[in-house]
C-alpha cells in the first residue's frame, strides 16, 4: 500500500494526548474519573485531549501484536511516554503492515482504564488496596505456610502464553525451585495434543513451515482451523497462494469465514476428523496417489495405516462424518493434483478427547502425500497466543522442563547444570514422598484444564500429598476452561487465589468468596521488553513501548520479589543481572539459550534477535530470507533449530525436516527420537538424508558414543571432550557434539523415519472414537471411547461418561451438538479484549449459531434470547444467531464471553475509582461445555458436546 | 490532481474488521462509541457465494450528500475528498437519507429534534476550516494523514490488502492488475 | 448436505455486485440500523428536482407571491368597504377560535420562513448574505422549525376538525369564483359582490388547502422529525423531504395570499382575528348570506361597548 506514502514519520505535534498522565491519574483519584467513565469513551477521550501537549517529539518503537501467534509487527508512536499512535509496519515480513481488528486495536487493547491499577485484596467481602510490599509478603508467607503443612505441590502455578520467552522461562524456573510440577498454561487447552501427537510422529511438536511459506503451496487443506478469524493476517499468504492457483479445501463443521474462500468445504460432524482423513486416504490409496518413495524412505508403520484405511470406505465415511463421497473424492484429487500441498490445523482438531490422534492422522496424511520437508508443504499448525510457542518451548507445562526435556532425572540434571545449581539442592525443594506410586519431582503435575479437579477431587485419588490450596492465575483467565460450574467451586474451595494479570479475570471475579483473593496488576508486554516466538518458530524482540501503567509491574519483577520472599531469589537469578528488582531480559535469554539445546535455541542471542527485529525490511516476504544487509542469508526470526553458537551464524530453520537443504543452511530430516528400532525393525531413515550429509542414510542422534563409533571424537577440543563425555547433543553444554555433527553436514538429532505408530500412546495408530457426548449412540458400539484411566495425578473418565449418556438418554435430552471457537474481534477468555472499547463495540452480545431448521423447530428467530443448556446441566442465557453457517443439528458458540453466569451478572471490583468490568460481558460458553479429556495431553473437549436450546 | 477513492477487493476481504478498528484507532478522539465510519458487510453469510465488503464514505464524484445538505456542510477538496464541516451541520439527517452507502452517522439518538453533528469518513483528511494536525482537528474530525503525506489508516492496516485507497487511477490499476493477475505469480499482492 | 464444491465461475463478482446494487442486505457487526445494506438505491433525480425546482419555487412562494401581490394592489387597489365602517361589531369568532388561529398561524409563518432557509437558503440566501451569516441562519432555522412544528400541528388538526363545518362548498361558491370574489377593481369584474356564507369560496379553498397540505406537511414532517419512531427507510425519508418541500410551497403561497387578503386587501377583515368581531358593513359586503342568516335566526350578536 505504499502508493503515495511519502514518509513513515509523523510530524511532531501532529497528534498527542497525555494518555499516561490520564491513566496514572485514574489510578489515584476516585469519583471524578468514575463519573467520567460512565459517560463512555467518547467523553473520556475529550477529557484527555484537554491536556494535550502538541510540541512533544514522536518516538517510534517496534513491537509485536499480542493477540495471536501470527506475530504481526507494529510501529508504536510514543510522545512524552504516551502511546499516541500506531503506524503500519509495511516492511514487516509477516504482515506487511496488515492487521486484523485486534492488531488494529493494540494501542487500546491492554491499555484500558478497566485494568487493575494497584495490588488489591478481597477481605471481608470488600476490595482493599495494598502496597506491593504487603501483597508480596502476605502471599509469600501463605506459600511458605502451605509448603510447611501440605508440601510444595499444594501451590499451583498457572502461567501464561502471554509471557515473553524470558517471563515463561523464569516462571518455569520459579516453580522448579519452589519444588513442584504443578505448573501449566493455556497450551494445555490449545495445542498440547498437537505438541504430543506431532512430536511423537517426527520429532518436534511445532509448525513445520511458516505462514509465509504457504504462498508456495499448490493445495491448502485446512482442517479444524478458521484462520480468517483466528489468524487473519495469515490469509494474506493463503490468498496469495490461491491467487497463484492453489486449491483450498476447508474441513469444518461450519461454513466459516475461511470456508467462504475455499474451493471445497467438507462439513464434517464435530469429532470425526479421523474418519474424514482416513476417507481422504481411502481415495488416495485407491487411486495410487500416495508418494510411495517418500513413505518408504521416511515413514514407518504405514502398513497399519493402510489396514485401517480399508475400513473407511466412502459409505462409512459419509455415515460417520456426513461428508459425501463426491466431496471427499474431489478434495483428495486436489491433494494429488496440486503438490506441494500443506495441511493447516488448529483447535477443531486438537480440542477433543481424540485430539492427539487427530493431530497424528493429519501428519500421516502429509506423509502419505510426501508433503513434508518442502516449501509449500508441511503441517502448518497455527498456534494460538502470541507467545504460546515460546511458553511451550520454555516448558511452561505440567510434564516438561524448558526445551521438552521431560521430567526425568537426567532432564533435571541438565537444567541444574544450566542454572549452576547442585541437583541435590534442587531436588530437596520437592516433596520426597511417593503418592499412588508416583514421585512428585518426576511426575507431571495438574493440567491447566483440570486444576479445579486438583482442588475438588477426593484426596485419596490424587497422586500428591494434598489438595491444591493456593493457586496463581498468572496471565490466564479461567473462563477458558470447560465445566465452569466446577471451576467456580474450585475457586471457592481454594484457600488463596492470586491473580497476576492486567485485568481481574474470572479467577478474581466469578468465585463466591469474601476473602483470600489477591489481584496483582501485571504490566502488559507493551510495557516490558523481551522476546517471543511466533507460530512459525521465529523469534522477535519487543521494544518496551511505554513504562508500566498505573502501579503495574513487569512479570519478571513480580516473580523476583516473590522469589525473595520465599527465599529462592539467589538461586533464581544466580547468573542473571537484577536491577531494581527487575531481572535482565538479555541475561535471561543468554541463560536459556544455553540450556535449550534440544530445540536448537543455541544460535540465538539477544543481539542477533534484536538485529532481526530492527531490520524487518531486509527480509523477503516470500521465503523470510534476508537478501542483503547485516543479516544476509538468515531467515527472519532465526526459526529454531538455530544450530551452534550465535557466532556460528546459523540462519535458522525456516522449514523443518527439509532434506533438500544442507543442515547448515536450514536443512534437516525427521528426528531420531524414539530409538533406532522397534520390534526388530529399523526406524531410521532409509536412503534419505539432508543435503550434503556425510551419511546419506538414517542415523541415530549424536552422542559421545556415536562420535566415537564414527571416529569423529577427536574433532572435539579437549574441553569439549570433558563436557561431552556421557552426553548427547542435547545435554552437552559445550556444544561440541553439535559442532562436529554440523561440520559433517549432519543433523545433530539424527535421521529417522516418522512413525505412524506411537507405541507409547493409548492408541498406537489413530482410530476413531466417538465423542463422550455423541449424538450418534448407534456408533458407540463400533467406535467406543477409552476405558477410564489415571493420567498422571488425576483419574480421568471416558467410558463412564459415555455409558451415562446412554443410560440417562442424554443424547435425547440434548440433541444438538455444541461446539465453540473464535470471533475475530475477541481474544481468549476475552476479559482483555472486551475491555477495549474499539473491539467491544463490535460484538456486544454472546450468542449461539443455530441452523434455521433447528431454530424453526424451536420457534426461535434471529436475535431472540435463548437458554442453552449443556449436557451436564450448565445453563446460559444468550442470543440466537440463526444462520446456515452451521448444519442442522449443530450449534456453535464463541467462547470469549464471561461476567454473566446463569443469567446473573458477576460483580467486578473497582480499581482507581473505575469499575474493572469490561465494556461487554456475557455468559461463558464453557458454563455449558462438559467433561472430556485427551488421555495423553489432558486437553479438554471443547469442540464436541451436546446441548439443548429453548426460547427464553 | 488526484481523485481519491476506495476500492474493496471482495476476493480478499475476510471480514476481519481490521479496517473498522484501524479507523477507530486513528480517529479515536473524534469518533465515539456507536459510530463506525467504516463497516464490513457480509452478504450470503454462511453460504456458498459469501462475500464481504468494507464500506465507508465513497467520496462520490457527484456527491448526493453534498447536493442535499441544506446547510452546505460538505465541500470537496482538490483531491476529490468530500469533507464535512461539523460547525455548520444542523443535524437534519438529509445526507443520511441521500447517501447511497449509509456513510453519515449521528451521535445523538434523541427522539425529538436534531440528531447532533453528522460524522463520516474523512478519508483521514481531517476537516475543513481547521489547521491540519491541530488538536481541534483531532477532536472534531480525527487524523489528517493526507496532510502528512500518508493514506487512510483503514486501507493501510487492511489485513489482506483487500481495501485499497488512493488516487482513483492507481487504485483501479492495481485492481485491474490483480484481476488479470489472478492465477498468476504474485497477482498484485505487493501493492 | 455432504459438502460444497464451490463453482469456479469467473463472474461471481458480477453476481455479488448485482445483488448489492439491488439493495441486498448482509450481516455486519455495526449496530447502525442502516448498515446491513450496502447500497441504498433510489432515483437520484429526486435530488435535482429538489435543488433545481423546489428550492426556487419555495423562494417564489414567499417572496414571489409578496411581489405579485404588491404589484396587484398597486394596479388594482384594495377592496374598500363601500359603506365605510359602521362601528357596530358583529360576533364572528369565539375566543377559542381566535386562539387556535394564531396557534397555527404564527408557527406557520415561522415555518415558512425557516423552511425557506432550509430549502432555498443554500442557493439563494448564502450567495447573498455570505457563508457566516447563512450558517447561523440555518442553525437557528432548524431549531425554530423543529419547535414550531408542534404548535402548528396542534392548531392545524383542531382547526381542521372544528372549522370544517363552515367550509363546506356550496353552489354559490362557483359564482364567487366567476367574479374572483369581487376583489377586482377593473374590467368586467368591477363592483361585483358575489354571495358568500360564513366563509366565502376563496376562504374555503384556502381552508381545504390548509387541511390537505397541512396533512402532507405534518405527516412528512413527523417522518423527518422523529426518524427513530417512524422512519421506515432512508428512501421514504428522502421522499418525505420532497413531499414536505412541495407541500410547503403550496401552503406558503396560499398563506401569503391569505395574509394579504386578510390584512391589506380586505378592509376591516383583520379585525375578525383580533377581536373575533367584524364590522357589520364588512359582514354584509363579504358574507351576505351568513349575515342574513344570523340576522334571521337571531344569533347575531354585537360587541358590547
Ligand atoms: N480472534 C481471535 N484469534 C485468535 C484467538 C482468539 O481468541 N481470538 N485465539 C488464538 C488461539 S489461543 C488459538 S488456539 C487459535 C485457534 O484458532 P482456530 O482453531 O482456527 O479457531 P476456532 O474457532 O477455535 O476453531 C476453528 C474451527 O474448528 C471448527 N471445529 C469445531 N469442531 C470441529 C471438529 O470436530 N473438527 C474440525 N475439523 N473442525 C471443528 C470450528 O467450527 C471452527 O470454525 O486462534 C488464535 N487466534
Ligand atoms: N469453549 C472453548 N474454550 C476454550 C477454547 C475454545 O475454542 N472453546 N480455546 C482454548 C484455547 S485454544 C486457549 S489458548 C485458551 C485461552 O485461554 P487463556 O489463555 O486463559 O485466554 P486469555 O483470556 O487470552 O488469557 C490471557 C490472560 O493474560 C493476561 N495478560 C496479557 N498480557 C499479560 C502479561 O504480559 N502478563 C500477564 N501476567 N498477564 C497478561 C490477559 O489479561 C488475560 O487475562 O482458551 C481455551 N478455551
Ligand atoms: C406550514 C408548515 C410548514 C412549512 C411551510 C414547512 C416548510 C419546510 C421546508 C420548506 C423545509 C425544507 C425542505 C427541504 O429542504 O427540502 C422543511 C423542512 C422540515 N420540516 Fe417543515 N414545514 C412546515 C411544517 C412542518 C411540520 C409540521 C413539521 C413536523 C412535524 C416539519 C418538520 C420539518 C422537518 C423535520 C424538516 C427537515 C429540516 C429540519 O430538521 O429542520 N415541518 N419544512
Ligand atoms: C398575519 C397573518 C394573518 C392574518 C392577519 C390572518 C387573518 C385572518 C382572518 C381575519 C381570518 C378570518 C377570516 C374570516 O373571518 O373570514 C383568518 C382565517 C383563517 N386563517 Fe388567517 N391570518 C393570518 C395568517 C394565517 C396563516 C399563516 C394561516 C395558516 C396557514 C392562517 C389560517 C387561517 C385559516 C385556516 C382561517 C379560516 C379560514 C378562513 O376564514 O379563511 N392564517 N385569518
Ligand atoms: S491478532 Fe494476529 S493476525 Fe491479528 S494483527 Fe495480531 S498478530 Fe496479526
Ligand atoms: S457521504 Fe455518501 S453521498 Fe456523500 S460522498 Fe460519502 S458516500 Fe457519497
Ligand atoms: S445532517 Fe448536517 S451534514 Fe447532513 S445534511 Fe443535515 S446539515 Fe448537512
Ligand atoms: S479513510 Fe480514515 S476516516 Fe475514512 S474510514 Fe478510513 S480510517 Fe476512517
Ligand atoms: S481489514 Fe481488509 S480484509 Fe479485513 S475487513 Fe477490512 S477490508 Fe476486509
Ligand atoms: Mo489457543
Amino acid at each position: 500500500m505504499q502508493l503515495t506514502k511519502k514518509s513513515t514519520e509523523v510530524k511532531a505535534g501532529a497528534l498527542g494526548l497525555n494518555r499516561r498522565q490520564f491513566l496514572k491519574n485514574a489510578g489515584v483519584t476516585t469519583g471524578g474519573i468514575a463519573a467520567a467513565s460512565m459517560l463512555g469513551t467518547g467523553m473520556i477521550k475529550k477529557a484527555e485531549a484537554a491536556s494535550t501537549d502538541l510540541s512533544q517529539p514522536v518516538e517510534v518503537k517496534r513491537t509485536i501484536c499480542s493477540a495471536c501467534a501470527v506475530g504481526c509487527g507494529i510501529y508504536a508512536e510514543v510522545q512524552n511516554g504516551v502511546w499516541t499512535g500506531q503506524e503500519p509496519a509495511f516492511d514487516h515480513p509477516f504482515n506487511a503492515g496488515g492487521h486484523c481488528a485486534k492488531g488494529a486495536a493494540i494501542r487500546e487493547h491492554g491499555h484500558s482504564t478497566k485494568r487493575v491499577k494497584y495490588p488489591m485484596k478481597l477481605e471481608g467481602g470488600k476490595w482493599k488496596k495494598l502496597s506491593w510490599e504487603q501483597a508480596i509478603n502476605e502471599i509469600g508467607d501463605k506459600m511458605l505456610e502451605i509448603k510447611e503443612t501440605s508440601g510444595p505441590d499444594s501451590v499451583y502455578f498457572m502461567g501464561s502464553a502471554k509471557f515473553s520467552n524470558e517471563g515463561a522461562y523464569m516462571y518455569r524456573k520459579f516453580a522448579a525451585l519452589w519444588g513442584t510440577n504443578n505448573i501449566d498454561h493455556s497450551a494445555r487447552i490449545c495445542h498440547s495434543t498437537s505438541v504430543a501427537g506431532v512430536a511423537n510422529t517426527w520429532g518436534y511438536g511445532a509448525q513445520s513451515n511458516s505462514f509465509n511459506d504457504i504462498r508456495n503451496a499448490k493445495n491448502i487443506f485446512l482442517i479444524g482451523a478458521n484462520p480468517a478469524e483466528a489468524h487473519p493476517v495469515s490469509l494474506q499468504h493463503i490468498l496469495t497462494a490461491k491467487e497463484r492457483g492453489a486449491t483450498i479445501t476447508v474441513a469444518d463443521p461450519r461454513f466459516s469465514r475461511t470456508a467462504a474462500h475455499a474451493h471445497i468445504h467438507l462439513p464434517l460432524r464435530p469429532g470425526t476428523d479421523i474418519p474424514l482423513v482416513y476417507g481422504l486416504m481411502w481415495h488416495i490409496f485407491e487411486n495410487g496417489w500416495e508418494d510411495k518413495n517418500f513413505m518408504e524412505q521416511r515413514a514407518w508403520g504405514m502398513d497399519k495405516i493402510r489396514e485401517e484405511v480399508k475400513r473407511w470406505t466412502p459409505e462409512e465415511v459419509e455415515n460417520v462424518t456426513g461428508c459425501s463421497r463426491e466431496a471427499v473424492y474431489a478434495a483428495a484429487k486436489h491433494m494429488h493434483e496440486n503438490r506441494p500441498g500443506t495441511v493447516i490445523w488448529c483447535m477443531g482438531g486438537t480440542q477433543h478427547t481424540v485430539g492427539n490422534a487427530n493431530t497424528r492422522i493429519y501428519s500421516i496424511l502429509q506423509l502419505v502425500l510426501g508433503n513434508m520437508g518442502i516449501p509449500g508443504g508441511g503441517t502448518n499448525i497455527f498456534r494460538g497466543h502470541d507467545n504460546v510457542q515460546g511458553a511451550t518451548d520454555m516448558g511452561l507445562l505440567f510434564d516438561n522442563l524448558p526445551g521438552y526435556y521431560g521430567l526425568t532425572t537426567a532432564a533435571w540434571q541438565h537444567w541444574c547444570r544450566v542454572w549452576d545449581l547442585p541437583f541435590e539442592q534442587v531436588k530437596a525443594n520437592f516433596d520426597p514422598n511417593q503418592y499412588l506410586g508416583k514421585d512428585p519431582m518426576t511426575t507431571p503435575g495438574m493440567p491447566c484444564s483440570r486444576w479445579h479437579d486438583g482442588v475438588l477431587e477426593d484426596k485419596a485419588n490424587l497422586a500428591q500429598k494434598d489438595h491444591l490450596r493456593l493457586a496463581f492465575f498468572w496471565g490466564q483467565s479461567v473462563n477458558t476452561q470447560s465445566r465452569q460450574m466446577e471451576v467456580r467451586d474450585g475457586l471457592d474451595k481454594l484457600e488463596t487465589v492470586v491473580v497476576v494479570d492486567p485485568y481481574p479475570t474470572m479467577a478474581g471475579v466469578m468465585h463466591r468468596r469474601t476473602d483470600g483473593v489477591y489481584l496483582l496488576p501485571a504490566a502488559t508486554q507493551f510495557e516490558c521488553e523481551g522476546s517471543l516466538n511466533n507460530s512459525g518458530r521465529s523469534v522477535q524482540w519487543r521494544q518496551q513501548v511505554v513504562e508500566p501503567l498505573f502501579e503495574s509491574k513487569n512479570d519478571l519483577e513480580i516473580m523476583y520479589r516473590l522469589a525473595k520472599r520465599v527465599g529462592i531469589a539467589d538461586d533464581f537469578t544466580k547468573k542473571i543481572k537484577v536491577t531494581n528488582n527487575l531481572p535482565d531480559a538479555d541475561d535471561i535469554m543468554r541463560e536459556y539459550t544455553v540450556g535449550m539445546r534440544s530445540v536448537g535455541y543455541t544460535g540465538w542471542s539477544p543481539e542477533r534477535v534484536k538485529a532481526h527485529t530492527m531490520n524487518w525490511g531486509d527480509f523477503s516476504r516470500e521465503d523470510l530470507q534476508a537478501k542483503g544487509g547485516a543479516n544476509k542469508g538468515e531467515t527472519y526470526g532465526l526459526p529454531w533449530p538455530c544450530w551452534g553458537t550465535p557466532e556460528q551464524k546459523h540462519p535458522g530453520t525456516h522449514i523443518l525436516y527439509r532434506t533438500g537443504m544442507n543442515v547448515n543452511q536450514g536443512g534437516g530430516n525427521f528426528r531420531a527420537r524414539f530409538g533406532v528400532e522397534f520390534e526388530g525393525e529399523s526406524i531410521l531413515a532409509d536412503g534419505s538424508a539432508s543435503k550434503d550429509a556425510e551419511i546419506q542414510d538414517g542415523y541415530p542422534e549424536f552422542s559421545d558414543v556415536l562420535l566415537k563409533q564414527l571416529g569423529w571424537w577427536d574433532e572435539l577440543t579437549d574441553e569439549e571432550k570433558v563436557a561431552a563425555e556421557g552426553r548427547t547433543w542435547a545435554t552437552d553444554l559445550s556444544g561440541g557434539i553439535v559442532r562436529v555433527a554440523l561440520a559433517h553436514n549432519m543433523v545433530p538429532y539424527g535421521n529417522a523415519k516418522a512413525r505412524c505408530r506411537v507405541w507409547t500412546f493409548p492408541d498406537e495408530i489413530p482410530v476413531h472414537r466417538e465423542p463422550l457426548y455423541t449424538p450418534r449412540r448407534d456408533l458407540i458400539a463400533k467406535y467406543p471411547t477409552h476405558e477410564d484411566m489415571r493420567v498422571h495425578r488425576l483419574p480421568t473418565l471416558f467410558k463412564t461418561i459415555q455409558d451415562k449418556v446412554i443410560a440417562d438418554d442424554l443424547d435425547k435430552k440434548y440433541p444438538l451438538i455444541a461446539t465453540s471457537g473464535r470471533l475475530v474481534e475477541y481474544e481468549g477468555g476475552g476479559e482483555e479484549s472486551r475491555s477495549s472499547a474499539w473491539l467491544a463495540e463490535l460484538q456486544q452480545e454472546m450468542f449461539v449459531e443455530i441452523n434455521p431448521a433447528d431454530a424453526t423447530d424451536r420457534g426461535i428467530r434471529d436475535g431472540d434470547d435463548v437458554w442453552l443448556e449443556g449436557a451436564e446441566g450448565g445453563r446460559i442465557k444468550i442470543k440466537a444467531m440463526v444462520t446456515p453457517r452451521v448444519l442442522p443439528g449443530t450449534t456453535w458458540m464463541p467462547y470469549h464471553f464471561a461476567g454473566v453466569m446463569h443469567d446473573e451478572e458477576l460483580q467486578y471490583p473497582e480499581s482507581g475509582g473505575v469499575s474493572t468490568k469490561p465494556y461487554v460481558v456475557g455468559e461463558s460458553a464453557n458454563t455449558a461445555l462438559t467433561y472430556g479429556y485427551d488421555p495423553v495431553a489432558q486437553m479438554q473437549e471443547t469442540k464436541a458436546s451436546l446441548c439443548q436450546i429453548e426460547k427464553a | 490532481m488526484a481523485q481519491m477513492k476506495f476500492m474493496c477487493d471482495t476476493k480478499r476481504c475476510i471480514e476481519c474488521n481490521g479496517c473498522v478498528v484501524a479507523c477507530k484507532n486513528e480517529n479515536s478522539e473524534a469518533v465515539e462509541w456507536g459510530i463506525q465510519r467504516r463497516r464490513v458487510v457480509t452478504i450470503n453469510d454462511g453460504q456458498p457465494g459469501e462475500a464481504s465488503i468494507s464500506v465507508a464514505c465513497m467520496h462520490c464524484d457527484d456527491a448526493p450528500c453534498m447536493k442535499v445538505c441544506p446547510a452546505n456542510v460538505f465541500s470537496k477538496t482538490e483531491d476529490g475528498i468530500v469533507l464535512h464541516d461539523k460547525d455548520r451541520c444542523i443535524g437534519c439527517g438529509y445526507c443520511l437519507y441521500a447517501c447511497p452507502f449509509g456513510a453519515p452517522q449521528f451521535p445523538k439518538k434523541s427522539v425529538f429534534g436534531g440528531k447532533g453533528k453528522m460524522d463520516k469518513c474523512t478519508f483521514c483528511a481531517g476537516g475543513p476550516n481547521t489547521e491540519a494536525g491541530s488538536a481541534e482537528e483531532k477532536v472534531k474530525y480525527g487524523a489528517n494523514r493526507i496532510a502528512e503525506g500518508k493514506l487512510p489508516m483503514c486501507a493501510e492496516l487492511c489485513s489482506t490488502k483487500a481495501l485499497l485507497a488512493g488516487d482513483a487511477g492507481m487504485v483501479s490499476d492495481i485492481y485491474r492488475e490483480r484481476v488479470v493477475g489472478r492465477g498468476h505469480e504474485n497477482a498484485g499482492w505487493e501493492k | 448436505n455432504g459438502g460444497e464444491i464451490a463453482p469456479q465461475a469467473g463472474n461471481e463478482a458480477e453476481v455479488v455486485w448485482q445483488a448489492i446494487q439491488q439493495g441486498a442486505e448482509g450481516r455486519t457487526t455495526s449496530l447502525n440500523e442502516h448498515h446491513p445494506q450496502l447500497i441504498n438505491s433510489y432515483d437520484l433525480r429526486m435530488l435535482d428536482w429538489r435543488n433545481d425546482w423546489l428550492s426556487y419555487a419555495m423562494f417564489f412562494a414567499l417572496f414571489g407571491m409578496i411581489a405579485v401581490f404588491i404589484a396587484f394592489i398597486a394596479i388594482n387597489g384594495i377592496s374598500k368597504l363601500e359603506k365605510g365602517f359602521s362601528g357596530k361589531m358583529v360576533y364572528r369568532w369565539s375566543k377559542t377560535d381566535v386562539f387556535l388561529h394564531w396557534l397555527a398561524a404564527i408557527p406557520c409563518l415561522l415555518l415558512c420562513v425557516t423552511g425557506l432557509v432550509l430549502l432555498s437558503g443554500k442557493f439563494i440566501i448564502e450567495p447573498l448574505l455570505g457563508t457566516g451569516a447563512f450558517a447561523g441562519m440555518a442553525n437557528v432555522s432548524k431549531l425554530v422549525h423543529d419547535y414550531m412544528a408542534i404548535p402548528f400541528m396542534l392548531g392545524w388538526i383542531i382547526i381542521s376538525i372544528k372549522w370544517a363545518k363552515n367550509q363546506i362548498p356550496a353552489r354559490y361558491d362557483l359564482d364567487w369564483f366567476m367574479v374572483v370574489g369581487g376583489y377586482i377593481n377593473f374590467g368586467p369584474f368591477k363592483g361585483k359582490h358575489p354571495h358568500a356564507g360564513f366563509a366565502n369560496a376563496g376562504e374555503k379553498l384556502f381552508f381545504w388547502a390548509f387541511v390537505l397540505f397541512g396533512l402532507v406537511i405534518s405527516v412528512s414532517g413527523v417522518i423527518l422529525l422523529f426518524p427513530n419512531l417512524v422512519e421506515p427507510s432512508r428512501t421514504v425519508s428522502m421522499i418525505a423531504v420532497l413531499a414536505h418541500g412541495a407541500a410547503a410551497i403550496v401552503l406558503c403561497a396560499f398563506s401569503i395570499v391569505h395574509i394579504f387578503m386578510a390584512t391589506v386587501m380586505s378592509e376591516g377583515g383583520v379585525d375578525c382575528m383580533i377581536s373575533g368581531y367584524c364590522d357589520e358593513n364588512w359582514a354584509i359586503q363579504h358574507h351576505d348570506l351568513w349575515y342574513d342568516e344570523i340576522k334571521a335566526n337571531g344569533t347575531l350578536k354585537y360587541m358590547e361597548k
